[in-house]
């Protein structure tokens, strides 16, 4: 759609033939190759980030119980 | 083809309406952020330490409420048409509650500015959550229950847009962006009912001096009953472009429909009875109930790992559709070039690190090591600061098109201005946090003490100042960007089709889902008792504890307050 319109509007010098895939805003689908089904597709790339981000959280959270928090003693106020 | 402003001339020009409201107020916002950043770190202090609390309340109401608020009402009202297609019911409706809340927003607007100049005798230099015995001008009060009210209009007008869909379709499945639309609203119209009791039943009638006194622990809870909320009421945007704008974006599509309704179901029930984990260390409530609300609290982590789990595979489904491989390489297949995809994406980056500072907001005990230090407004600049506005404006790159019929001025100045935010917030954000672990205390013009210093595990204090002026610079400047593109925009020539506006089916549709999913009044019901569950008790206990009206008379604000001790000094 983008596409057919830019190539309306020869004056605006960008035909989008000429810039990388993704330039222009809402695109990303110009540049599919193939088609996935919901069968066909197995994120298991979301899987490895979820469980990087999983590793991540769990070690923060310890540094800041056991280091952070636990590590100042007791609050004594007055 | 044509796009949503061919479609819907009238409802576009509403939309095109509140995005401008939303538009001014970040900008003046940001405007006031960047002096904060600069006078708390001892750069730059253009104006007396007094004035810093007129500036914080106007970044924290300009921002937080108006520009967030104004960008949803906007964004709701094109996804309501736009997925029932059909228009609203009777535009006149519209412009009214557009009307109402524009009017109470520039009277909070006026009554908070109007302290940069004594002699108005007017302030309501209150921060943003107005916590009495702090008493603002009656001007704050009514002003922000004329904001309420409207959006509670806004609602209407989308509930009647709706039924009036469900009666030509009884038996289709609600479209998924009106059932976001519709979910949020019900958990506003729930959560702002402790807002409206505190402005109107307590705070305008003290304002004006009907009443003497307020028991501010009982407004305190009741701003806290909508405090919370009040933060999915800015996210739930983010969440219907993450969920139904970003997968296509990215070249493919949403994973899975019926795991987006329960999602935002599950906000619907556990967005209010949490309000009182902002108030851990608030006297006068017991333990019990505090462990109640950060049992809540910590189920609400569910929907967000749900999202990070359904919005990341929408996007892997992109980038494998467009060539991408392996388990992480696929990474590198999507659209970076495009703004409107870099500036979501990033902002979803930013909302995961927000993620883990929550989690130690939210736990009873660690919680003790940063109240009210530098580290909450560092966690709340990457949640509604960058995982909600980064959006919004990302968004915007896509959206204003539509709306106008006319192409985005600049893409390269779209794609520098999310990554100048993402770098900005990384350098302002990390140090905030780090400098409250360092027991620097938010809301404070001038955090320094005689005799004092702040001593940091790494780095040093100076170094944290540097990156929270440094960072919120490139802030600044990247709103700059953003408003001067969007404005620039408006003057280009209309086209036929400025943007590619389809978005595709999920891949997982609503047709497998069961349709007690799609019962808002069973949730509505449910989450009704939840909320006498978590509220009943601690606001009986409270009212018990000090009387309805408690015994605090009005504290005036800063500038009397410092006009007072100078008297009492002498």
């Amino acid at each position: 759609m983008s596409i057919e319109t830019t190539r309306e509007h020869p004056e605006r010098g960008d035909d989008p033939d000429d810039r990388p895939p993704g330039y222009v805003v809402g695109s990303g689908p110009d540049d599919v190759e193939r088609e996935l089904s919901h069968d066909e597709f197995d994120p298991i790339g979301t899987l490895g980030i979820i469980l990087v981000y999983f590793v991540i959280l769990a070690v923060m959270w310890a540094f800041m119980y056991f280091v952070e928090f636990l590590g100042r003693g007791i609050t004594v106020v007055g | 083809m044509a796009t949503f402003v061919d479609r819907y001339p009238e409802e576009a020009a509403v939309v095109r309406a509140t995005f401008v409201v939303a538009f001014v107020s970040l900008g003046i916002g940001a405007f006031f952020g960047l002096i904060q950043a600069l006078h708390r770190t001892g750069y730059v202090r253009i104006l007396d330490s007094v004035d810093y609390y007129t500036i914080l309340t106007g970044h924290g109401v300009l921002l937080a409420l108006v520009f967030t608020i104004f960008f949803l009402l906007g964004l709701f009202t094109w996804a309501v048409a736009r997925s029932l297609e059909r228009p609203l019911p009777d535009i006149r409706l519209t412009w009214a509650w557009f009307g109402l809340t524009t009017t109470g927003a520039t009277l909070v607007a006026v009554a908070i500015l109007a302290g940069l100049i004594p002699s108005l005798g007017v302030s309501a230099d209150v921060l943003y959550t107005f916590y009495a015995p702090l008493q603002a001008h009656p001007l704050f009060y009514a002003g922000l229950t004329m904001f309420i009210v409207g959006t509670w209009m806004a609602g209407a007008d989308w509930f009647l847009a709706y039924r009036a869909w469900r009666a030509d379709n009884p038996d289709d499945r609600i479209p998924l962006q009106t059932f976001m639309v519709l979910t949020t609203m019900l958990m506003w119209y729930l959560s702002t009912i402790g807002v409206a009791v505190s402005a109107v039943f307590f705070l305008l009638p003290w304002s004006f001096g009907i009443v003497e006194t307020v028991n501010p622990l009982l407004t305190r809870t009741l701003f806290w009953f909508f405090g919370h909320p009040v933060v999915y009421f800015w996210l739930m945007p983010a969440y219907l472009l993450w969920y139904t704008v970003l997968p296509k974006l990215a070249g493919g599509r949403l994973f899975s429909d019926p795991l987006a309704r329960v999602v935002f179901v599950l906000f619907l029930l556990l967005s209010t009875p949490v309000g009182i984990h902002h108030q851990y260390l608030d006297p006068g409530i017991s333990e019990g109930f505090k462990f109640i609300a950060m049992t809540n609290t910590m189920f609400l982590l569910l929907p967000s790992l749900l999202t990070a789990f359904t919005v990341v595979a929408s996007m892997e489904h992109g980038a494998r559709q467009r060539g991408g491989e392996g388990y992480f390489k696929w990474l590198g297949a999507l659209p970076w070039r495009d703004p409107a995809f870099t500036g979501m994406a990033l902002a979803g980056l930013m909302f995961a690190a927000g993620g883990f500072s929550g989690m130690i907001n939210a736990g009873m005990n660690i919680n003790y090591l940063i109240h009210n230090t530098l580290w909450v407004p560092g966690h709340f600049h990457m949640t509604v600061g960058t995982a909600v506005a980064l959006t919004m404006m990302a968004g915007s790159y896509w959206l204003v098109p539509q709306l106008t019929g006319k192409r985005l001025y600049s893409r390269p100045i779209g794609l520098l201005q999310v990554v100048l935010w993402f770098v900005g917030m990384v350098f302002m954000s990390n140090a905030m946090h780090r400098a409250g672990l360092a027991g620097v205390p938010r809301r404070t013009a001038e955090p320094q003490y005689q005799s004092f210093d702040f001593s940091t595990a790494l780095g040093s204090v100076g170094e944290l100042q540097a990156q929270i002026a440094f960072g919120g610079f490139l802030l600044f400047v990247s709103v700059v960007l953003f408003l001067f593109n969007i404005l620039l925009s408006s003057f280009e020539t209309p086209m036929e089709s400025p943007v590619d506006d389809s978005l595709p089916a999920p891949l997982s549709g609503a047709e497998g889902s069961p349709l007690v999913l799609d019962d808002l009044r069973l949730w509505t019901g449910i989450a009704i008792v939840l909320v006498i569950l978590a509220y009943t008790l601690p606001l009986g206990s409270i009212v018990t504890d000090a009387g309805l009206f408690g015994d605090s008379p009005g504290f005036p604000v800063l500038i009397d307050a410092v006009a007072m001790l100078k008297e009492v000094v002498a």
